[in-house]
């Protein structure tokens, strides 16, 4: 499901089966010199995470992308994020993020960090399988969550 | 009265020749499009080429990627990535469409361990057997659509979806 108006209508019907909210954070680098990267994996987190929301549909939320630049408080920004969505109906809350800066901070929800794959350049068929791999090693991450 | 045209008919003629011409050019390109769903061709010609040559296909069903190119909605023009699962049956190839009929996940042939023969929804532990037939117990409620296909050179093409045939 995608965060817009005809998903979240069909979310509110089947609350019992979607579950789960999938929350990308994205850095925003100012500085000239870092641009580029910074574009490139949101480019490559933004396809991923299309992608996880045409495998599982029906079970996962996307929510928009959150945004930060580099001298906001992650720490504080994090926190005040997940006190709000521990208030949503998600059951199971993970966010998604190629910054590995979330890795080191103490949060509540559960931060799946990816390390940013330049796939602008890349054939479809090459960057179909990479974001197939990179959703193969978030998959037991999921299923792990939603087994408890 | 003779039989030779007068300057009068003759110009008369030449007006009606002339003025009925103009007035078909303009009407027919209304009438065109006035009548243009009934011209419009069956879309039954519509197969789109996959990679799967036609030989190779098993009767284990096999993953097969395919892209439409060039689809538009509206103004936004795109290439739509699209999966098919497909098998052999006796002689005939059959295609299945990976979208659960429950709530839409993307569903895998022997995704389960613990059903090997089986498509399996990892979402919510949805089942389908082999020819898309959705295992009783299981979330969804109907069975896999399948995909109009078409060997053509050897290869595998494929059309529309439609509901399942084989159940």
């Amino acid at each position: 499901m995608n965060w817009n108006a005809s998903d979240m209508n069909l979310f509110l019907q089947q609350k019992e089966y979607i579950d789960t909210l999938v929350v990308p954070l994205i850095k925003v680098e100012t500085v000239e010199e870092r641009m580029k990267a910074s574009a490139s994996s949101t480019d490559f987190l933004m396809n991923l995470v299309d992608y996880i929301e045409l495998q599982f549909k029906g079970r996962i939320m996307v929510a928009p992308p959150f945004a930060y630049t580099p001298s906001m408080d992650i720490q504080q920004f994090g926190g005040m994020l997940s006190t709000d969505l521990t208030k949503s109906p998600f059951k199971h809350v993970f966010y998604v993020t190629t910054d590995s800066a979330w890795t080191s901070i103490d949060i509540q929800e559960k931060v799946l960090w990816l390390p940013s794959i330049p796939i602008e350049n890349m054939d479809d068929r090459l960057k179909q399988s990479i974001l197939e791999d990179q959703l193969k090693q978030l998959l037991p991450r999921f299923t792990e969550e939603w087994i408890k | 009265m003779s039989s030779k045209v007068s300057r009068r008919q003759f110009l008369n003629y030449t007006l009606m020749g002339v003025g009925g011409f103009m007035v078909s050019a303009a009407a027919m390109p209304m009438i065109r499009f006035a009548i243009d769903p009934v011209l419009a061709s069956a879309d039954g010609g519509d197969y789109i080429p996959t990679e799967q040559k036609a030989d190779d296909v098993t009767e284990t069903p096999v993953r097969v990627d395919y892209t439409i190119k060039d689809r538009k909605d509206a103004w936004y023009k795109s290439d739509v990535s699209n999966t098919a699962w497909v098998y052999r049956d006796g002689d005939k190839i059959i295609a299945l469409s990976p979208v659960c009929k429950h709530l839409g996940c993307t569903v895998n042939w022997a995704g389960d361990d613990t059903h090997p023969n089986q498509y399996f929804c990892p979402c919510h532990a949805g089942r389908y057997e082999k020819n898309g037939k959705n295992v009783a117990g299981t979330p969804p409620l109907g069975p896999l659509d399948q995909y109009e296909v078409e060997v053509i050179d050897g290869y595998v093409h494929l059309g529309k979806t439609m509901p399942n045939t084989l159940v």
